[in-house]
C-alpha cells in the first residue's frame, strides 16, 4: 500500500471498528458500550473478563481493540491487559474509577495503552482508534520514512553513509522478516533483554563492530538459545536509535555535566511524559503524517501517554526524553567514543570531539578509552539498577475475597427495604397521580410516597435515626489532568518499566521508537 | 392561562433545575441525556435503573460485610465501595460519589462505626435520588401524554 492509500484507509478506519468492552459494573458497561456506538464503531460487551478472553482467543481477528475495566472480581483487569497484549497483541485500553497515578503506571507496565478514568465521557473514546492504527498499519510506513530520512541525512560524511545504508539495510531485513512473519503467522516468543543478554549482545557487536553489526552476526556470535534474528534486530534497531539521539545531542552540549541528572528528574511531568516512546496518546497522530509533536495532556491521563518522542535536537537538555538514568559513563560500543551509550541511558561527560556533525554514529577506530572492564562495569552498574527492582507488581489489586462476591448471590438481604422492585422506568406507576387526573404535579401527594422510603431500614444494627445528610455532601473530587507527580518515581521504576516494556512488547515497539523531526 | 402543557413543561424545568442545584445531579446527567435519541428514547431511564440495582446488591454486599461483627473484610466493603463510586460517577448521582469518597476513607482506616455510618447514608442517599428521578420521568410521561415535548433544560 502506497502512503496515500494508507492514509485513505486510516480516514475510513475508525467507522466500524470493532471494540470489545469488559467491566463487570452493568451500568457502566451499558453507559459504555452507548457511547461506543455513538462513536459509531461496532462493539460487543461481556461482564466478565474470562468471557472475554474467551472471545478473543476463539478469533483474535474479530477484534481491533479491548477496553476494560481494571477492578474486575473474576480476574484482575492489569492480568487481562497483559494476556491481551501477550496472546493476541491487540491494543488494550484500561477503564478505572481509579485516577491514582501509581495505578496509571501499573497499566502502563502491563502494557496499556492508554488508561481512562471513570466517568468516561464521549470526546476521549473519539481518539481511541489511534491505538490500533498505531499499533499496526502505520509501522511499515513510518519505517520507510526513517529509511529516507537516514539516506538523506548521511550524504555529506563517507562514513556516514556506509553507516546509513547499513541501517537501511537491516530496517530492510527486519520489514522483511517481519513480512514473512506476517505471512506465516507465527507468534513471535518474547525476548526478555535481561542484563547478561545484553552484556552478550554489547559483546557481539563490539566484536563485529557497530559499523558491521547485522542481526545474523550478532545472533550467532552471542549463541543463545531461543533468540531470533528477528529479536536481535530489534533491539539492534533501538540500540543504534539511542546511539543516534545521544549523537545528535552531543552535537548540541559540548559540556554537559552531571547536573544533567538533576535537570531530567526536575522535569517532572515533563520527563515522564517522554520516558516512554511507545504509547501515544490521544490526538498525537493525525492524518498520516509521521510527524510528532508534543500535546498537552488532555482530560484523561492519556495525557501522560502523548510523550513526544524523540524532539528534534533543538530541544536542549533532553537526552533520550529525559531518560534519567544514572549517569552511565560509557557503555562500551565498539569504536565508539564515550558519549555512546546503550540505551536508555543519558551522557553526562559529552565532551567528544568524535561525534561526528552529522548526527550519526560514527565509528572512528578505537580512541583508547576505557576498556572492556570499566565499561561492563558501568553496564553492570546500571543493570543492577535496572534489574533490582524488576519484580513485577503482581495483583495488587487482586481481590483476593473476590470469589466472596459470588457467595453474596443475587438476593438481598430481608432487612433491606424492598419497596420498589419493578424496573426503573417511565411507565411504572410510582403511585404518582395518574394522567387522567391531569392535574399539576402534586408535591404533598409525592412526599407522602417517599417518606417510607427514606427511613433506614437495613441491616439491624444499622438502625440509627436518620442524621438527614447535612456535612456529608463532600464535593466533587476533581480528577487530575494528566499526570502531576513531580516526583516520576524513582529512576529504577522508570528503566524498569522500560525492560519490562521491552519484554512485554518486543514486537511493539520495533518501529515505534522511530519518529520524523 | 398556561395550558396544561406549559405547566407541566415549567415544572419540569423547575424540578430538573433544582435537582442540579441541589447536587443530586451533575453533569455527566447532562452527558447521558445528549445520548438519549430517537433511537434510545429510554437510556436514561433504562441506565439509572440498572444503576439503581447495583446500589442495591453492592449495598446489600457491604451491609454484609459489615454484619460480620469482629470479623469485617473491610477490603470487600472498599471495593462495593469503588465500584459504587465508578457507577455512581458515571450517570452523575453526585451526592452518592461524594459519600462514596468518604466511604473509602473509612474502609481504608477501618473505622468500623464510619463505614456503618456511611452506608446509612449512601443507602438513604441513592433511594432519594430515586424517588427524584421517578418524579421527573413521571413529569415527563405526563407532558408527553398531554400531547407536549419534553423542554431541553439548560443547566
Amino acid at each position: 500500500m502506497t502512503m496515500e492509500q494508507d492514509i485513505e484507509a486510516m480516514d475510513q478506519f475508525p467507522l466500524g471498528m470493532r471494540v470489545l468492552a469488559v467491566d463487570d459494573d452493568q451500568t457502566c458497561l451499558r453507559i459504555l458500550e452507548t457511547l461506543l456506538h455513538r462513536c459509531q464503531y461496532h462493539v460487543t460487551t461481556t461482564d466478565k473478563a474470562q468471557t472475554a478472553l474467551e472471545l478473543l482467543r476463539e478469533n483474535k481477528n474479530k477484534f481491533d481493540l479491548v477496553i476494560s475495566d481494571v477492578d474486575m472480581p473474576d480476574m484482575d483487569g492489569f492480568k487481562l491487559v497483559e494476556l491481551v497484549g501477550l496472546e493476541m497483541d491487540l491494543p488494550v485500553i484500561m477503564l478505572s474509577a481509579h485516577s491514582d497515578p501509581k495505578n496509571v503506571m501499573k497499566g502502563v507496565k502491563h502494557g496499556a495503552c492508554d488508561y481512562l478514568v471513570k466517568p468516561v465521557r464521549i470526546e476521549e473514546l473519539k481518539n481511541i482508534w489511534q491505538h490500533v492504527v498505531r499499533k499496526s498499519k502505520f509501522k511499515k510506513m513510518i519505517k520507510s520514512i526513517v529509511t529516507t530520512n537516514c539516506v538523506s541525512e548521511g550524504n555529506s560524511d563517507q562514513n556516514g553513509v556506509r553507516a546509513n545504508r547499513k541501517r537501511k539495510d537491516q530496517l530492510e531485513e527486519e520489514d522483511e522478516e517481519q513480512e514473512e512473519q506476517e505471512r506465516g503467522n507465527e507468534k513471535k516468543p518474547r525476548v526478555i533483554w535481561t542484563r547478561e543478554l545484553h552484556n552478550k549482545f554489547l559483546a557481539a557487536v563490539d566484536h563485529v563492530g557497530v559499523k558491521n553489526a547485522v542481526p545474523k552476526k550478532i545472533l550467532e556470535l552471542m549463541n543463545v538459545d531461543n533468540l531470533t534474528r528477528e529479536n536481535v534486530g530489534s533491539h539492534l534497531q533501538k540500540f543504534r536509535l539511542a546511539l543516534k539521539k545521544i549523537n545528535n545531542e552531543a552535537n548540541q552540549q559540548a559540556n554537559l555535566d552531571s547536573q544533567f541528572t538533576q535537570m531530567s528528574s526536575l522535569k517532572g511531568l515533563g520527563s515522564f511524559h517522554h520516558y516512554r516512546p511507545i504509547p501515544l496518546g490521544s490526538s498525537q497522530f493525525h492524518g498520516g503524517a509521521a510527524t510528532m509533536r508534543h500535546y498537552p495532556s488532555n482530560r484523561t491521563l492519556a495525557g501522560m501517554f502523548s510523550s513526544s518522542l524523540p524532539r528534534n535536537h533543538n530541544d536542549g537538555g533532553y537526552m533520550l526524553q529525559g531518560m534519567p538514568l544514572p549517569p552511565l559513563e560509557t557503555l562500551h560500543i565498539a569504536n565508539n567514543n564515550n558519549n555512546n551509550k546503550a540505551f536508555p541511558s543519558f551522557t553526562s561527560q559529552q565532551s567528544s570531539p568524535l561525534v561526528s556533525p552529522n548526527n550519526h554514529f560514527v565509528p572512528e577506530g578505537h580512541q583508547g578509552f576505557s576498556p572492556h572492564l570499566e565499561i561492563n562495569k558501568r553496564l553492570e552498574d546500571w543493570s543492577n539498577a535496572v534489574l533490582s527492582n524488576n519484580i513485577p507488581q503482581s495483583n495488587l489489586h487482586s481481590k483476593p475475597d473476590a470469589l466472596e462476591w459470588n457467595l453474596f448471590g443475587n438476593s438481598t438481604s430481608p432487612n433491606l427495604d424492598t419497596t420498589n422492585q419493578t424496573s426503573f422506568c417511565r411507565d411504572t406507576d410510582f403511585g404518582s397521580p395518574n394522567a387522567a387526573q391531569a392535574d399539576s404535579f402534586d408535591p404533598l401527594q409525592m412526599k407522602q410516597q417517599h417518606e417510607n422510603i427514606l427511613s433506614p431500614m437495613t441491616v439491624a444494627q444499622l438502625l440509627r435515626s436518620s442524621s438527614g445528610n447535612e456535612g456529608l455532601f463532600m464535593g466533587q473530587q476533581k480528577l487530575e489532568n494528566g499526570f502531576m507527580a513531580s516526583d516520576t518515581g524513582s529512576l529504577d521504576d522508570i528503566v524498569n518499566s522500560m525492560m519490562t516494556q521491552e519484554q512485554s512488547q518486543a514486537e511493539f515497539s520495533e518501529g515505534d521508537w522511530v519518529w520524523v523531526a | 392561562m398556561d395550558t396544561l402543557v406549559a405547566q407541566l413543561q415549567r415544572q419540569f424545568r423547575d424540578y430538573t433545575i433544582s435537582l442540579y442545584h441541589q447536587g443530586f445531579l451533575d453533569d455527566q446527567f447532562t452527558e447521558l441525556k445528549k445520548l438519549q435519541d430517537e433511537c434510545s428514547p429510554d437510556f436514561v431511564a433504562e441506565v439509572v435503573s440498572l444503576f439503581f440495582e447495583d446500589c442495591e446488591k453492592l449495598i446489600g454486599n457491604m451491609a454484609r460485610a459489615l454484619d460480620q461483627t469482629g470479623n469485617v473484610d473491610f477490603n470487600l466493603v472498599g471495593s462495593s465501595v469503588h465500584q459504587l463510586k465508578g457507577s455512581s460517577s458515571s450517570v452523575g448521582a453526585k451526592r452518592v460519589k461524594g459519600l462514596c469518597i468518604t466511604f473509602k476513607e473509612c474502609c481504608d482506616s477501618q473505622n468500623f462505626e464510619g463505614c456503618v455510618r456511611c452506608l446509612q447514608q449512601v443507602d438513604i442517599e441513592y433511594k432519594s435520588l430515586k424517588a427524584k428521578l421517578q418524579d421527573l420521568f413521571n413529569l415527563e410521561q405526563q407532558i408527553v401524554q398531554a400531547g407536549g415535548r419534553i423542554p431541553q433544560v439548560d443547566i
